[in-house]
């Protein structure tokens, strides 16, 4: 694909706004810039390579580099920790990428109205580990717990592993800084008031600037809630012979009032298949075990013993089999940090290959979780008849919802993808299956995305069905705040707003 | 002069736990090296090459415990408790 030349003097603009020194051109630089770890065709890796990145130091800067790019009509393309699953941070037509890292400081940390005001290159684990001899955390708590970044959290709208006790990135955000589409540097919350919590003045601008994939602008600051940091952590898994009896349990574990509870975690038999394959957690466990369901709860050590009693005998009623500590709080840890985990599959005849962990989500209701279960697996079974690169590792299905565990559950299909062996057709496939599972998601009365985000190929096809007539005013909002389609272009199906 | 023998590493034998995995170690589980052998190699492991891994895993999950809470309570202990009070 031909890519248009930039300006001959655009290079040396930048030089003069970020510093020769945080202004990089050279092929490592963009080329590792060019994709996150969603499912990549690495066949066209071309593609996506950007023009030019700088590493800005303020918000300053990138204000400058936002309105150079303007002035140019040059793409720019927002990006963190780069670990989003749903390529926000990819860039479609190549152009500016603003690498946020350098501005990883903590601003100010104020105790007595309970916030923390950080730049948007601070990790989740390095922040909290500053919080603690405060006797502070910041829950926020992915998958890429160590790897990922304050500002991609807020450009996906992300969710957390305990977000039904603390609340997803949504509500631990209080407000933020942004650099506008054009350049102007604006702050939005609840209201105004940077550090406060629940307002009625204007418009909620908050939630417009969360999980917009890097489409309305670029954070530069955030104020985040300053939590109390937990006395004591209780993690259990418990085994079950069969997937409906687990479903239920999930729901009486979710629904119990346990006020420390912070998720209910459902796995299936195929989950449970692949980590009886490949986990050494689960190689020893019977084969009578066919379903999963684990709970996790934080708080003040006797709350927390006093819940997690309760949650013991409801699981024991339930006809649960406690799996032991030594599964139960291992395993619990090791979800933090998925994103470390080296990761092989399996051919369809059983030897060991290469593969990239992908995890497609969605927002299911709890009735549903065994119909999109079974028809998910279907279309997964479909790719992997035809192609060996994919391999089924399995579905589980997460409590969705902030504060309250109940209702909707981020649901995940793992597959494996042997990425180096990407073509056309295989990559044609893909997106097609992706394309079916969000369909059943919406047919289900559930939304494509709880955690990752729509705008990937396929997925994305579907982003005007979920949203109906809302769709036209995303259109509307994406060509009043950025006129010339620069920033983060070919995102969500929003080229059509300029048509 | 004393220095690194892989002979003097050799794991022990392996022992057949499931039609996939093999074990070394007491807990510590391994793809069957005939399901590695036409994309994937398995390789020559010294034994404190292996305990060193499986002793920084227990130490990184530990370390990540302690980012969330002061302490991990017990199921174990609580179940216990339960029965006893049943």
């Amino acid at each position: 694909m031909a890519v248009a030349a930039l300006p001959d003097t655009l290079i040396g603009e930048l030089v003069a706004i970020c510093g020769e020194d945080h202004v990089f051109t050279g092929r490592s630089a963009l080329y590792n810039r060019a994709r996150v770890p969603s499912p990549f065709p690495v066949h066209r890796w071309d593609d996506h390579v950007p023009q030019a990145v700088v590493l800005p130091t303020s918000a300053e800067q990138i204000s400058e580099v936002v309105k150079l790019a303007n002035r140019h009509r040059v793409p720019v393309v927002p990006r963190a920790g780069g670990t989003g699953l749903t390529d926000g941070a990819v860039p479609q037509r190549h152009g500016i990428v603003v690498d946020v890292k350098l501005m990883n400081r903590i601003l100010e940390i104020d105790v007595d109205d309970r916030t923390v005001t950080v730049q948007p290159g601070i990790n989740m684990l390095k922040l909290s580990e500053e919080l603690k001899p405060l006797g502070f955390i910041y829950p926020d708590n992915p998958a890429s717990y160590p790897c990922s970044l304050v500002g991609g959290r807020i450009g996906t709208s992300g969710w957390s592993l305990i977000g039904s006790r603390f609340g997803h990135t949504r509500d631990l955000v209080i407000s933020f800084e942004l650099v506008l589409p054009t350049g102007e540097i604006v702050r939005v919350g609840d209201g105004g008031g940077r550090k406060i919590r629940k307002s009625s003045t204007g418009y909620q601008l908050k939630h417009l600037f969360m999980g917009h994939q890097g489409t309305l602008g670029i954070v530069t600051e955030a104020t985040l809630e300053l939590v109390k940091r937990p006395e004591a952590e209780f993690s259990a898994f418990f085994a079950f012979r069969d997937f409906t009896s687990a479903w239920r349990a999930t729901a009486e574990l979710a629904r119990s009032g346990v006020a420390t509870l912070a998720g209910v975690v459902l796995f299936d038999e195929w989950k449970l298949e692949y980590l009886r394959r490949d986990d050494e957690a689960y190689i020893p466990q019977p084969d009578w075990v066919k379903a999963v369901v684990a709970v996790a709860a934080y708080g003040l050590a006797d709350e927390v013993r006093l819940g997690a009693k309760r949650l013991l005998r409801i699981g024991r009623d339930a006809d649960g089999t406690y799996l032991g500590d030594e599964i139960s709080q291992g395993d619990w840890a090791s979800r933090h940090d998925r994103y470390a985990t080296p990761l092989h599959g399996r051919t369809p005849g059983g030897q060991v290959v290469p593969m990239s962990w992908h995890c497609e989500d969605a927002s299911i209701l709890w009735s549903k979780l065994p119909e999109v279960r079974e028809r998910w697996h279907a279309i997964a079974a479909g790719l992997r008849e035809r192609f060996d690169l994919f391999d089924d590792w399995g579905l589980f299905a997460y409590t969705n919802a902030a504060f309250k565990p109940w209702g909707d559950y981020l649901t995940e299909i793992d597959i494996g993808i042997w990425e180096q062996r990407w073509d056309d057709e295989s990559w044609a496939a893909w997106v097609d299956a992706k394309r079916e599972l969000a369909r059943v998601a919406i047919e289900s009365g559930g939304s494509i995305s709880a955690c990752h985000g729509a705008c990937r190929e396929g997925e994305v096809d579907l982003v005007p069905l979920e949203l109906g007539g809302a769709f036209e005013v995303m259109k509307q909002i994406k060509r009043t705040l950025d006129p010339n389609n620069v920033m983060n272009p070919g995102k969500y199906l929003l080229d059509g707003a300029y048509e | 002069m004393i220095g690194f023998r892989l002979a003097a590493q050799k794991p022990p034998e392996v022992r057949r736990i499931t039609d996939d995995v093999v074990m070394r170690f007491e807990h510590v589980y391994e793809v069957d090296p005939a399901l590695m052998s036409e994309h994937v190699r398995q390789q020559d492991f010294p034994a404190w090459e292996t305990q060193r891994i499986v002793d920084s895993r227990w130490e990184h999950l530990a370390w990540m415990h302690d980012h969330f809470a002061d302490s991990v309570v017990s199921g174990e202990e609580l179940l216990r408790e339960l029965e006893a009070e049943d």
